[in-house]
């Protein structure tokens, strides 16, 4: 395709005299260069730039170059990183769908970890990316909005082809008129230019008649990368859809695989031992027995008959037990708490040896019985009710006793329990 | 140019001026030292020498702050700075003289008086495991020997920086400026270290159990800020007083001010690094000092002061190009600036470490205001001084004419 092009521009180029795409002047000092620059802002050309070795001071004001939009690009770039950083750290972690107002905001669940026991939202340690983000979009839109302002990138132009601007780079200074500029006019703007002080020469620079298409091996080079590049995504799709029976690649352990011993094992400590004995005088986080009524279930030798009093009884609370109710009691217990959950049901039907049945929690033994007797059956268990204590949190176990009473009490409920405006549709 | 005729009937000399000015701050300063040590025995001693050590700790690291100044225009060739170097020059040589102040806080250190630090105090150490660990470095005669080779290796740089620039006035030698080029990096490099560890030997030790080892940074980070501050103030001051009209020029104001802008966000970004580390790691050693610093009301104040007065309000203050380039408005902000680097040091001198020996009757003492005047004036003095005697630019420097032309894109 490029060939054909070529061909056909071919007999053009041999009539026609080259038209030309700008005029190029010549200066062989800065001071004449800002001269002629403000002879050329006051004769009202638009589209026209200067070229030198090194910066000149003063230029912006004799071109008449306002100030440059980009600071506020990269401000605005960087309130945006800035809220990208906060905004990415809160959504990710901080937010809780439980927490949120119904609606658009109940899709937000955030991972909610806590990392050295501070809190999911915690502005010193987001600082850093905040910080980070801020300064990374700052800097690309520097860089992008300085390119993008400047016409950039840009892979050739006609005046890099012309002989006299190779000196541009060393000790020569030009002034270049475009020829798209709406005062241009090749013969008068020859003369305006001709007769600029200090003028070394005036030169036309022709239109950049150098084939625009992209050379072959460029395009092959191309193709073969990007067949490359689809490889690795190729390779994992094939991964994905087929099965194996390989262990898989761990490129990241994560800790998959640890050591791991059995009683009596030697462990890889110096005194063989597995793991390290508590040190004398400390006391594990969340080890600390302070509260007894909480986390016994006593007060002094008897059942504690209320709950602990720093524990509010609310919705919430019921909300919470009724799910750990649902995780850790309910298989055998029951939703109902009735004592025939399905695996109470299994173990019936299948006539187990030595199955003891469930106690219902709804029969009047076990209403009676005072809220810390319950708790104290939940942390320890009881017959062969194994015991919870160590995977449920005391707060979550008492959570779990104010469900069972409200069972207790809807399953044993009277016509005066009923709120009296309901209690016709019950007839 | 249109300057060289300006440049030529400037005056770059004075002449009786400055003697009689460091005359009256050198009596200030010691009627200041004066009270300071008369109030010394109600205040009890410990406070007395705390207070010596903030304010003593502010002018040195002013000083220093101009000893890496003009180190740096010599290791980077600067073209711009040279109209204002031998104003910095003249506070960097106010370091032979701090030399001579520091001798006081030796007292402390070698009785062994648990109230300044409390490793030098041999009772203490007996009853403190990690003292006994530490003593190796902390002990008072490795830290009068440490401080002699801190105080000789700033006096020999400070007198050599400051007397090659000196005589090329008479030379015009160019060999000056390559002498001192050579030495601005091997001098770099010492500088580098010997702050360092004059930061964690002077300040650090207060709390010896603590460490950070970004510490020697942040006391980098603020003494370069309060020393373009103080370069601003004593640059306008002499053009107040006729001289250097000419020369300096709103360009160099605003590469001060660009300077003081870089050098706020800098200490910032150093004292949140510091910080957010130990919030994180939450270790006890570690956080000890932020717990004296964060738990009382009013070193919660003086936290959250810093925080704003030495951060965000000059970032938003110098940002802009505007108030860089008006020496009306950059000579406010740079007092403001000295003043947060005052409260700096005290931020880190004056709390209390905890399980210290002493209890502070109030958080700041008539001690901590004399001892101000009289180092400070002391100070003011030496730097004032040396401005009768000298050009007030190196006259003859090859890289003048760049400074003199020197313009902001």
């Amino acid at each position: 395709m490029s060939h054909a092009a070529h061909t056909a521009a071919a007999p053009h180029a041999a009539t026609a005299p080259p038209r030309p795409a700008a005029l190029l002047v010549e200066f062989d000092s800065p001071g004449a260069l800002l001269t002629a620059a403000e002879q050329v802002r006051d004769a009202g050309f638009r589209r026209w730039d200067t070229h030198s070795p090194f910066p000149v001071h003063g230029i912006d004001q004799a071109m008449g170059i306002r100030r440059t939009r980009l600071p506020w690009i990269v401000f605005v770039a960087g309130v945006v990183g800035c809220t990208a950083g906060l905004a990415l750290q809160w959504l990710t972690n901080a937010t809780s769908a439980a927490d949120a107002p119904p609606g658009l905001w109940t899709i937000f669940q955030g991972y909610n970890y806590v990392i050295s026991e501070k809190p999911a939202l915690s502005l010193p340690a987001f600082i850093p990316v905040i910080f980070e983000l801020t300064i990374l979009f700052s800097a690309l839109a520097t860089v992008i909005g300085m390119l993008a302002m400047n016409n950039l990138p840009r892979h050739a132009h006609p005046l890099l082809a012309h002989p006299r601007f190779r000196r541009v780079t060393s000790d020569r200074f030009f002034l270049v008129i475009d020829a798209d500029d709406p005062q241009f006019d090749p013969a008068r703007t020859r003369d305006f230019l001709g007769q600029l002080p200090a003028a070394v020469a005036v030169e036309t620079v022709p239109e950049d008649r150098s084939p625009t298409a992209l050379p072959r091996g460029v395009v092959i080079a191309i193709l073969i990368l990007v067949a490359l590049a689809l490889l690795p995504p190729l390779l994992v799709a094939r991964a994905r859809l087929s099965k194996s029976t390989e262990p898989r690649i761990q490129i990241i352990q994560d800790m998959d695989n640890q050591e791991r011993f059995k009683a009596q094992q030697a462990g890889p400590f110096a005194d063989r031992r597995a793991s390290r004995p508590t040190i004398a005088g400390t006391v594990a986080r969340g080890d600390l027995a302070g509260d007894a009524h909480l986390l016994t279930g006593r007060v002094g030798d008897d059942w504690a008959a209320a709950f602990p009093p720093t524990l509010e009884i609310d919705l919430r609370l019921l909300h919470r037990g009724r799910e750990r109710f649902g995780v850790y009691c309910a298989p055998c217990h029951g939703y109902g708490g009735a004592g025939d959950g399905i695996v109470a049901q299994r173990a019936l039907r299948l006539n187990t040896e030595g199955w003891v049945q469930p106690t219902s929690m709804l029969d009047a033994t076990v209403r009676d019985r005072p809220v810390g007797h319950i708790f104290n059956t939940i942390t320890n268990g009881i017959r062969s009710m194994p015991p919870y204590g160590d995977q449920i949190r005391p707060e979550d176990r008492w959570a779990i006793v104010a469900y069972i009473r409200a069972l207790q009490r809807s399953q044993n409920a009277r016509l005066d329990d009923v709120p009296p405006e309901v209690r016709a549709d019950l007839r | 140019m249109a300057g060289t005729a300006q440049h030529a009937t400037e005056r770059r000399r004075f002449e009786r001026g400055p003697d009689r000015l460091a005359a009256g701050a050198a009596v200030v300063g010691l009627a200041g030292l004066a009270a300071g040590v008369a109030v010394g025995p109600n205040v009890g001693w410990d406070v007395f020498f705390r207070s010596y050590l903030l304010n003593y700790c502010f002018v040195l690291s002013l000083a220093l702050g101009a000893l890496f100044f003009v180190m740096l225009q010599h290791l980077t060739r600067a073209g711009w700075s040279v109209a204002l170097r031998r104003v910095a020059e003249f506070v960097a040589g106010a370091l032979p003289w701090l030399a001579l102040l520091f001798l006081p806080l030796l007292i402390p250190v070698l009785q062994g008086r648990p109230g300044v630090y409390k490793w030098s105090s041999p009772d203490v150490v007996a009853g403190d495991p990690l003292l006994q660990a530490k003593a190796a470095w902390l002990n008072p005669a490795f830290f009068t020997v440490r401080c002699v080779v801190y105080f000789v290796v700033w006096s020999l740089l400070a007198v050599v920086f400051v007397r090659d620039s000196v005589r090329q006035d008479a030379t015009g030698d160019v060999g000056h400026t390559r002498r001192l080029e050579w030495w601005s990096a091997p001098g770099m490099l010492l500088f580098a270290l010997t702050v360092t560890f004059f930061s964690f030997d002077a300040l650090m030790s207060l709390n010896p159990h603590w460490y950070s080892t970004i510490f020697g940074v942040y006391f980098f980070s603020g003494a370069v800020v309060g020393f373009f501050a103080l370069l601003a103030l004593l640059v306008t001051g002499v053009q107040r007083a006729g001289a250097l009209t000419a020369s300096v020029t709103v360009e160099h104001y605003h590469d001060l001010g660009k300077l003081m802008f870089g050098f706020v966000v800098f200490w910032a970004y150093i004292a949140f690094s510091q910080y957010m580390l130990q919030w994180y790691a939450n270790l006890p050693e570690e956080t000890a000092w932020y717990f004296a610093r964060q738990n009382d009301p009013w070193w919660r104040g003086v936290s959250l002061l810093l925080l704003l007065g030495h951060f965000v309000a000059p970032f938003l203050a110098l940002i802009s190009r505007f108030p860089k380039r008006r020496p009306g408005l950059l000579v406010p902000a740079a007092l403001w600036l000295l003043a947060m680097h005052w409260l700096d040091l005290y931020y880190l001198v004056t709390p209390r470490p905890l399980g210290a020996s002493y209890v502070p009757a109030a958080p700041l003492h008539w001690t901590d205001l004399a001892l101000f005047v009289g180092l400070g004036g002391l100070f003011l003095a030496a730097v004032v001084r040396p401005m009768g005697r000298h050009a007030l630019l190196p006259e003859r420097d090859p890289r003048l004419g760049e400074a003199l032309t020197f313009e902001n894109i």
